[in-house]
């Protein structure tokens, strides 16, 4: 520890705190500062200027912050392979980080650092999102420097340890490629809900965007139609439908292009048990996953995703905050994959993984002839009984929500299924769920963190059982199993996650 | 189970004997929920007081629900203790918890990131103590094991310490690991 000699990042990198920073305002901050919103608009008078002096004050807080920031920030490799930190401005702060708790050294090179050939190092702590590092601003040969020590440092340290069956057998010294065309990439914003997120999170002012929308536009488009279409059709619904199909349309270009600035020219490496992704519009960002550290494997389709016959894989890593912070920055997604592309894939991790070809044992009917009363019949005759009280609708539509209830039941029992399979001493399970869609989760059982088995009485009775697995990237469940089945599945787990010594993370 | 594997015989985890909580886990589960629910009726009974218009409307429902809920609550606190169990076994460690959906968790002591002791003013006072055991991924503790003696919540918490030290022992001299066996006391 004696031979710290602190290091400032690039001058440079002042741009990347004022961005982050700001960003950090935009993401965690703006909800916090709605009550002065909401007074700015009720009670204030001259908006015009006084929003000019908050914006400019706003600004100056955010430079100034950035450059204390910028100033205090320092860091350090020691000799003892740790990676230290002094940061903040008010609060002062000292990250250490040993290079063995590093999962991750990813290197991204946003699209304001290309013309100084500069990017940013980030290190991905095991198991944890928020504690992670990043250095900004550093030149791409430093940061691969440091990438290589890193990993060189861990490689050494895993071979001092026995591990008698952590080599990798799997036939993969000649390196993997996949590349997604940008046009495949798209479609990801169509099968993904990003619109939908960005809608939702504008559900708290869609009174007051109602409100304005109505002033501003509908009444506009209403007088409009009516000069136009005149009687034919109603103008005042064919206005608010005419809103609410540009309304969509912008919501999924919008994630069209939000799937374009995550996965634009996507590339994707696999090599010694390796992954390395590069992708990335503003910034282009390299991640490497080692395939030993991935908890679980996700092959899901979703309705739109059917449609267009594509899947999405996503590669799970330990996370510490369940799935939110796993699916942010801890897991490798594969956007938009087709059926070759997903077993290629396949058989690049698990040979013996064909997932449309897998004999999947069902769970029990019983689950069927439950869901089918708690979540078709007892709504539908709450409906009915409504519909009878009203004067409009009749009970007939009782008999078509369940009608419409039980096809979705009968799915998503349908769905459920499981398989496990031994290769080459390793034991994995793949559980598939879904309703319209279906999700597939391949993992290794030696990971497995925890079982959980649960049953009511009248399960005990028909002797019946419910199971749950926590991976340390999220929880795996089967409904409905017979007892027996269920114990010997948990058994079988525990056993593997007690006996093997190998490291789970 | 494996269509091209022959399982051998396993450990039984639907076999383990729990053991019950300590004996005054269910005076302070009562206590604990008397301290919450007094306040509770105290307060209706001041708005009742004060307020006569609401009085009027909520008195006699009250009068009849809220004790109702209480000795009901009381009963289902004595079933819902002495369904709870935990056994520790030499490789993990199982809880029983729940009265109409009846839950058992094992964890692997292996899988143990870290161990908690909590000990409230009441559990202070009745020599108890909660026993919080985290594994990673998960969005809290993954037992969370209210009732025990402060004493046991030592004992476990050394026993799991003992094993993660043999483990890593056991890790770098490849030593097979036992079988599982319940351990008695």
């Amino acid at each position: 520890m004696n031979n710290i000699v602190w290091q400032r990042v690039s001058p440079w990198a002042l741009g990347y705190f004022v961005l982050h920073f700001a960003f950090r305002f935009v993401k965690d901050g703006i909800f916090n500062l709605l009550p002065i919103l909401v007074v700015f608009v009720t009670q204030v008078q001259n908006k015009l200027f006084w929003g000019q002096v908050a914006v400019a004050i706003a600004v100056v807080a955010l430079l100034v912050y950035s450059f204390a920031y910028y100033v205090n920030f320092r860091f350090c490799i020691s000799d003892e392979h740790e990676i230290l930190l002094n940061k903040g401005v008010f609060k002062k702060e000292r990250l250490t980080l040993n290079f063995l708790r590093v999962q991750n050294v990813n290197i991204t090179e946003p699209f304001y650092f290309k013309p100084l050939g500069l990017v940013n190092c980030i290190f991905d702590a095991a198991g944890s999102v928020g504690q992670e590092a990043v250095l900004p601003g550093v030149t791409t040969q430093y940061a691969e420097q440091i990438r290589e020590q890193v990993l060189a440092f861990k490689e050494t340290q895993q071979a001092d340890e026995l591990q008698p069956r952590t080599e990798d057998t799997r036939p993969n010294a000649m390196e993997h490629h996949l590349a997604l065309t940008n046009k495949e990439v798209a479609k990801f914003g169509l099968m993904s809900n990003m619109a939908i997120l960005a809608l939702a999170a504008l559900a708290p002012f869609m009174n007051v965007m109602l409100d304005f929308l109505e002033e501003v536009v509908i009444n506009r488009l209403e007088s409009f139609y009516q000069q136009e279409v005149g009687m034919l059709v109603d103008a005042a619904a064919l206005a608010v439908f005419s809103l609410l199909v540009v309304i969509v349309v912008i919501a999924v270009l919008l994630s069209i292009l939000m799937s374009l600035i995550r996965f634009y020219n996507y590339q994707l490496y696999f090599q010694g048990g390796k992954f390395k992704r590069i992708a990335g519009l503003l910034e282009r960002h390299q991640l490497s996953v080692s395939f030993e550290k991935v908890q679980s494997i996700v092959i899901k389709q979703n309705l739109i995703a059917r449609l267009l016959k594509r899947y999405t894989v996503q590669c799970f890593q330990a996370s510490s905050g369940g799935f939110a912070g796993a699916k942010s920055k801890q897991s490798l997604v594969m956007p938009v994959l087709d059926v070759e592309q997903v077993n290629q894939v396949c058989q690049w991790l698990y040979p013996w993984l064909d997932f449309k070809a897998l004999n999947f044992k069902r769970v029990e009917r019983a689950l069927l002839i439950k869901n089918m009363f708690v979540y078709a019949l007892i709504p539908s005759l709450l409906f009915a009984g409504l519909c009878m009280m009203s004067d409009t609708l009749t009970p007939a539509y009782g008999v078509l929500s369940f009608l419409l209830l039980s096809v979705l039941v009968y799915l998503s029992y349908s769905r459920y299924g499981y398989y496990f399979y031994q290769h080459e001493g390793r034991f994995y399970g793949v559980f598939r769920s879904g309703m319209i869609g279906v999700q597939y989760r391949v993992f290794e059982l030696y990971k497995a963190q925890s079982t959980h088995s649960t049953s009511t009485f009248l399960m005990r009775k028909a002797k019946l059982k419910s199971l749950s697995i926590q991976l340390a990237a999220g929880i795996v469940s089967l409904p409905y199993l017979t007892t027996e089945r269920a114990d010997e599945i948990i058994n079988f787990t525990l056993y593997q996650a007690e006996s093997d010594l190998r490291s789970w993370m | 189970m494996f269509e091209n594997h022959q399982l051998d015989a396993l450990p039984q985890h639907q076999k383990i004997i729990f053991k019950p909580l300590a004996e005054k886990a269910l005076l302070h589960a009562q206590l604990s929920w008397l301290l919450f629910y007094i306040p509770l009726m105290a307060a209706l009974a001041v708005v009742c007081f004060f307020n006569h218009a609401f009085a009027a409307i909520a008195q006699t429902p009250l009068l009849i629900a809220l004790p109702s809920i209480l000795v009901i609550s009381l009963l289902y606190n004595i079933v819902s203790i002495r369904l709870k169990g935990i056994a520790m076994r030499e490789h993990d460690i199982a809880y029983r918890k729940g009265v109409i959906w009846q839950q058992v968790t094992v964890l692997p002591l292996a899988r143990i990131q870290h161990t908690e002791i909590h000990r409230g003013p009441l559990e202070r006072k009745l020599g108890l103590a909660s026993l919080r055991l985290y594994s990673a991924g998960g969005m809290s503790a993954d037992l969370n094991i209210s009732g025990l003696s402060h004493d046991d919540c030592k004992d476990i918490r050394q026993f799991i310490q003992k094993y993660t030290e043999a483990r890593q022992t056991s890790v770098h001299s490849s030593a097979p690991l036992s079988d599982n066996n319940e351990l008695v006391g």
